[in-house]
């Protein structure tokens, strides 16, 4: 950690030092706990879950009896949920990030009617949250028929407004215009250009947007609760909360508090594996921006 | 090889125009070069040229055929780019094969074009490294070897040289004229440094805010200079201008001092111009003019001596070898040519 303008030794770095790894050891907690809570409550049997302290483990170790009980629950249909999210995140994500690419390309790099406007759109859709689109969404997919199918999930997860905006400002610097004019020099067609000069050379951003739009729509919850009714073709989140509502109201699911916590762990791990991979992506191809002078 | 011919050309951006009516033939086989001042337009005037900007009025030939409304690739030219523009991500010999797998050429064929090229250019060693593993004059040859591989009907150059170290500079400069004798190829070269022009080009074009100044051997410039603009642009340092009003033989300027020079002046003459090298630096009391010399360079090749007239500004004079005889706060006379100096009217036209 440096800070510009003061030298390593002196007071007053050291005291800022103090200062703001204080401050982010307090934001570090603030976001573990919940973590931590999920990661505890897991190891636990139902009646210790309710009994012992919530931030620290119970004497007996019931994680691999809970584990048991979330795959074999309703014929192991947590395991369906798992491949549905899978599949609905992965689509999205990699289609998101192709969307994004493509048009933060187009406004990076070319001047066409409408430009300013279009990009007004874009940056105004970032501020809507989706859940506010959520019901009319529905009401256009239903009539065209297309709810209760995974194109009702995976269609508007592929518009991705913020990441848009991020391809934007990356190609913007990442990309020179000589570089697109020598290639245009070079004979090459503008979607040639961009799928063999640009493309690889956008391998960093590409990797942030697709991992966003993965775990935004990995923990989408209220788009597949309305669009979707099976429970076959649950995500996790409507999935889990399915089970806890079941829970809550008492006939006899007291049971499952422990099985909906392990499910909660479970769905995060695909999610921090999928950072620590990507993580590569986002190092190795920093530096790979483009050649200056 | 080819002769570009530009007619009319005009181009704005929005209601700001940045090329005003240019007309402009180049031979073939000729090196011109583009220069002028940052914002001139002179890399717009090449952009037209190379087809990566379409022009607002006007036609560009190639070889007599219009190709305004034709593609860059179409035009069958190749550009080098001030920062090269290197293909990142591809090793050298991709980054040159590029244009030439658009066009469809057999692998061998390629592959033999890219080695002779290489070889032309001294950078056969490096074909397979990237361009991040390259030096900047290096990465210049590669983006020269790209340009040269395609085989095209002309070179555009836009300013290929300002990314380099002052004396890698000079060595490119003289590979491009190398290179130029060797092609025989129509070249245009945007640069904003007079030096590169007068050094490389057959012709020199000067633009100043969208207009061609002056068309012109780069000793007709030096020479024969059509306006003020051009005079104190091309020649380093630039010539000294004086604003004069005439009085038959004689010359009175602005702060009233009279100099008789022995030649008539025409009565529209407003500014009188002398090169460094054409005024005489002489004992106090003789001359045309009487100054005090500020400041001395010495280039060892060469001495500066810049010497302050009062109201009338500083004016440069150049001495071949290293003077001694002269240092900072001496009293001099400074001496003139009639026949030497260059005559301006007030609009900044030559006379005579």
């Amino acid at each position: 950690m440096s800070i510009v303008g003061k030298n390593a030794s002196s007071a007053k770095f050291r005291r800022n030092r103090w200062l703001l790894t204080g401050l982010l050891s307090l934001y570090f907690i603030y976001t573990f706990m919940p973590l931590f809570y999920v990661i505890t409550a897991a190891t636990k049997s139902n009646q210790d879950l309710f009994s012992t302290f919530g931030l620290w483990f119970a004497e007996d170790f019931s994680l691999w009896e809970n584990l048991a009980t979330l795959f074999t629950i309703q014929d192991g249909i947590f395991l369906k949920w798992m491949a549905n999210t899978a599949y609905y995140s992965s689509v999205s994500a990699v289609g998101a990030a192709l969307f994004s690419t493509l048009a933060g390309y187009a406004f990076a790099k070319y001047r066409f009617f409408g430009k300013k406007l279009m990009f007004a759109l874009v940056l105004g859709a970032v501020m809507i949250p989706q859940t506010a689109l959520v019901i009319p969404m529905f009401l256009m997919l239903s009539s065209m028929g297309l709810t209760n199918t995974s194109l009702a999930v995976i269609l508007p997860s592929l518009v991705f407004p913020p990441g848009v905006f991020l391809m934007w400002a990356y190609i913007d610097d990442a990309i020179s215009n000589e570089l697109i004019e020598a290639g245009r020099m070079d004979g090459a067609g503008e979607v040639h250009i961009f799928s063999s000069i640009a493309f690889r050379m956008l391998m960093p951003g590409f990797a942030t947007v697709l991992i966003l739009a993965f775990v935004a729509s990995w923990n989408n919850y209220f788009l597949p609760l309305v669009m979707l009714n099976k429970p076959d073709m649950f995500p996790i989140t409507v999935g889990l909360a399915q089970l806890y509502s079941t829970a809550i109201s008492g006939t006899g699911g007291v049971l499952l508090f422990t099985v909906v916590m392990t499910g909660a762990l479970v769905s995060i791990v695909p999610v921090i594996a999928a950072f620590l991979i990507m993580q590569r992506f986002w190092q190795g191809g920093l530096g790979a921006g483009g050649v200056k002078a | 090889m080819a002769a570009i011919e530009l007619r009319n050309v005009r181009k704005a951006f929005g209601t700001v125009e940045v090329i005003g009516n240019v007309n402009l033939s180049i031979e073939d086989g000729a090196f011109v070069i583009f220069v002028g001042p940052s914002g001139s337009g002179k890399s717009t005037l090449l952009r037209l040229v190379a087809g990566l900007e379409d022009a607002t009025a006007g036609q560009i030939l190639i070889d007599g055929t219009d190709v305004t409304q034709l593609g860059p690739a179409e035009r069958q030219l190749s550009m080098v780019f001030q920062s090269y523009a290197l293909y990142p991500t591809k090793t050298v010999r991709q980054n040159m094969s590029f244009g030439l797998e658009v066009a469809r050429l057999p692998k061998a064929d390629i592959r033999t074009r890219v080695d002779a090229v290489a070889d032309i250019l001294k950078i056969g060693e490096y074909l397979d490294r990237k361009p991040r593993a390259l030096s900047g004059g290096q990465r210049q040859r590669v983006a020269i070897g790209r340009a040269i591989v395609r085989e095209p009907v002309a070179f555009l150059f836009d300013e290929p040289l300002s990314n380099l170290d002052a004396a890698l500079r000079v060595e490119m400069r003289i590979e491009i004229a190398k290179l130029h004798q060797r092609l025989g190829a129509t070249m245009i070269y945007v640069t904003h440094d007079q030096v590169e022009a007068m050094t490389l080009a057959d012709r020199i074009v000067v633009l100043d805010r969208g207009s061609i100044q002056q068309v012109g051997t780069p000793m007709e410039l030096y020479q024969r200079p059509a306006n003020l603009f051009v005079a104190q642009f091309i020649g380093s340092p630039k010539m000294n201008v004086l604003a004069v009003r005439p009085d038959g033989s004689a010359l009175v300027f602005a702060d009233g001092r009279r100099a008789d020079l022995g030649v008539s002046f025409p009565p529209r003459l407003a500014h009188v111009g002398f090169r460094p090298e054409e005024v005489q630096l002489l004992s106090i009391g003789q001359g045309h003019l009487q100054g005090k010399v500020e400041v001395v360079e010495r280039l060892g090749s060469d001495t500066f001596a810049h010497v302050g007239l009062g109201e009338l500004g500083i004016i440069t004079a150049r001495m071949p070898g290293n003077v001694l005889s002269i240092s900072p706060g001496q009293p001099v006379g400074l001496g003139l040519s009639g026949n030497q100096l260059h005559q301006f009217s007030r609009d900044g036209s030559r006379l005579s």
